[in-house]
């Protein structure tokens, strides 16, 4: 049990009024070591730890702390871990999913919000946070009008703090980019790595799909949306270099795969990828497990796994250890590698969620777009 | 107006200490008007204000940056040959650092490794000549595509340019001293070249520093060994203007090296002999009266087993 717990127990039934000091005075859950105690007050038949993390169940059981409102569970969790979490709580058969009403570290995502853990050793990187002092670029919308899909299509576009129309940008692509945004604190991050020197001015079209889990499971019209209508559209509007190795497709889960194969099937157009927590499923024999969804992005890397060319020259892949999908992208690093491609993979104790893809986001972007820090002596 | 034996008054990064108001002080440059090149600034070129408060002289930047800018502008035939010329440059540079990588590791671990002290001592001797050899190598094939450029776009052949290059002259006849302000190195010293400055600021009293220093030397040497990937070995980018012969300057180098890997450093120092690798952190202060040194102050200098000593004027 957590000190402080058995601290507040030891002297038999605490007072109300002793919870209510020991909940004001420490942060929650708690963390003591590589111990973690989930702490939940209130009235309850059960509580469960739900957590979405490879390896651990998924519902973990709370204990009733005896005398008091009290619920408690405690999980062991590496050094520099951060998982994200709910609370089941079952009261006369009722579920409820709950967020961790005392702690207020809150991730959100498309689908609402979790409670964040952060564990012995993470700490939130200072430039993922809003600097003053960093000049801020700037976002406008623009319609693309797309041949492939027959609509029109509006995307963000990120433009750096220090534009000059008269100078030459490389183009960052990015999946999902409205959710980079939103989720990632994506411009923030842009900002502070172009104020820090440590990649260069880039312009970064965010594009969003109306229908991601088709349009970007493997779907030719997808690349070709990229290469036939974004790629034109950019270059008419923006001052680009227009060159393979100044552009880099980026995008997570099924982003991830989006950006492989728009880069798989069109080979000449991506200089680099940043793909995070791919969805790279695949089947070595029979049916796999994933679910419809997944049939085309299996169907694609199978056949990807079978002829995977040279999608680009450079590749930027991360994934969190407690997500099923790292055995996915293990597996993808030696395909790659024996084609030639410079790869760079970083493991995290995280899991899939935008968080991990935001505290990952330093060290792909400025492997793949270095900026002028090595150049600039001030 | 030129000295007669120009002064080079060299200093680290002006923060978060600033030295620049005492070195000058101390130099004997004297009060008169010193021109300002602040086109390591790129965009924020001329904002000297602060400078200004610092010194008694009167500051007037000559706007090369700027200049530069406007030269594009009008002449697109221009501007697009010296992109081709960069992006060449960034291929050859690639190259460059695909063959150096390979051979940085040989040498390192020549260097680690223990054995027999006269075979060891040879092979390392040659891992570094091979380095050495990469080295010159990439000079002259990074050389061969400024010339080619050069050859086409000069003060001779292009009016534009031989305009801008005599207006900047003239300005610059108005200084005995020039202040070259820190700031992208290759942005600096593209545009110094452009206008082929280094004959009339060799004449020169020159304050200079970080990356305005660094282009005085015979070549410029990139170094950072905090990137967020880690470290990064030191590359040859091109030559300087050869203001300062013999000297290879490492500006901030306390935040930029990792100066406890001795292997590492000393590599450094080997590599780049007989030149002197020369620490220049916030607060350094470097004097020569033509090349002689005649004033130092918390300057380092790394030795041929990677120690770091303080440099000191004869």
């Amino acid at each position: 049990m957590n000190p402080a717990l058995r601290k507040l127990l030891r002297k038999g039934t605490p007072e109300p009024a002793d919870i209510d000091a020991l909940i004001g005075e420490l942060d929650f859950p708690l963390v003591d070591g590589p111990d973690v105690t989930f702490v939940f007050r209130g009235t309850a038949d059960e509580v469960y730890l739900r957590c979405w993390i490879s390896g651990l169940d998924t519902a973990q059981p709370f204990q009733a702390l005896p005398g008091t409102d009290l619920w408690a569970t405690t999980i062991e969790l590496p050094k520099g871990s951060r998982i994200e979490y709910k609370f089941e709580v079952i009261t006369s058969g009722t579920k409820e999913l709950i967020l961790d009403p005392l702690n207020d570290v809150i991730a959100h995502d498309p689908f609402g919000a979790n409670s964040v853990c952060q564990a012995f050793g993470y700490e939130r990187p200072k430039w993922t946070l809003h600097d003053p002092v960093a000049r801020a670029g700037s976002l406008q919308s623009r319609q693309v009008e797309s041949r492939v899909f027959q609509e029109s299509r509006e995307i963000q576009v990120y433009l750096p703090a220090t534009f000059r129309s008269n100078r030459r940008y490389p183009l960052l692509v990015v999946h999902d980019g409205v959710d980079y945004l939103h989720y990632a604190d994506l411009k923030a991050v842009l900002d502070n790595l172009t104020h820090r020197l440590e990649i260069p001015s880039v312009i970064a079209a965010l594009i969003q799909s109306p229908d991601r889990l088709k349009e970007y499971g493997g779907d030719d019209r997808h690349a070709r949306f990229l290469v036939e209508d974004l790629l034109p559209s950019m270059n008419d509007a923006y001052p680009l270099r227009n060159a393979a190795d100044a552009r880099c497709l980026m995008g997570a889960s099924f982003g991830g795969v989006a950006s492989l194969h728009a880069a798989w099937r069109f080979p000449e157009h991506f200089g680099s990828l940043l793909l995070q927590s791919g969805s790279f499923a695949f089947s070595d024999i029979g049916r796999h497990q994933r679910g419809p969804v997944f049939d085309p992005v299996v169907r694609f890397m199978n056949e990807f796994r079978e002829q995977p060319g040279r999608p680009a020259d450079r590749v930027f892949m991360s994934c969190g250890m407690y997500e099923s999908l790292i055995y996915e992208n293990r597996s993808l690093v030696p395909h790659l590698q024996a084609k030639g491609v410079d790869l760079r993979f970083e493991e995290a104790r995280d899991a899939h969620n935008w968080e991990n893809w935001r505290d990952r986001l330093r060290i792909g972007l400025s492997w793949l777009m270095p900026g002028p820090a090595w150049m600039v002596y001030e | 107006m030129s000295p007669e034996v120009p002064l080079r008054l060299l200093l680290g990064p002006q923060r978060p200490v600033v030295n620049l108001d005492s070195a000058v002080a101390r130099s004997g440059i004297g009060d008169g008007p010193i021109g300002v090149i602040s086109a390591a600034w790129q965009e924020a070129e001329g904002d000297i204000d602060d400078v200004q408060r610092l010194v008694q002289n009167p500051l007037s930047d000559l706007r090369i940056y700027e200049r530069t800018e406007g030269l594009f502008a009008a002449d697109e035939r221009l501007h697009e040959a010296y992109r081709l010329r960069q992006d060449r440059l960034k291929e050859q540079q690639r190259l460059y650092r695909m063959r150096l990588e390979h051979l940085m590791v040989a040498a390192r671990q020549t260097l680690h490794t223990e054995g027999d002290p006269t075979i060891v001592a040879a092979e390392r001797r040659h891992a570094i000549s091979q380095l050495r050899a990469l080295d010159r190598h990439h000079l002259g094939q990074v050389e061969k595509l400024h010339s080619r450029f050069d050859s086409v776009f000069n003060a001779d052949s292009h009016t534009l340019l031989a305009e801008h290059a005599a207006a900047i002259e003239d300005d610059l006849s108005r200084f005995k001293t020039v202040l070259i302000t820190g700031g992208n190195v290759i942005v600096l010293v593209n545009r110094l070249r452009l206008y082929g400055l280094d004959r009339h600021l060799r004449r020169k009293n020159i304050i200079a520093w970080s990356a305005g220093a660094m282009v005085l030397c015979d070549h410029i040497v990139l170094f950072h060994d905090r990137m967020p990937q880690g470290r990064r070995d030191p590359e040859i980018v091109g030559q300087g203007m050869g203001l300062l012969p013999g000297i290879v300057l490492l500006p901030d180098a306390n935040r930029r090296l990792r100066a406890k890997e001795s292997v590492r450093t000393s590599l450094f120092s080997r590599r780049f002999a007989p030149a002197a690798c020369m620490t220049l952190d916030n607060g350094s202060l470097l004097l020569f009266e033509g090349k002689t040194l005649c004033d130092s102050e918390a300057a380092k200098r790394i030795t041929r087993d990677g120690r770091f000593k303080r440099v000191r004027a004869a």
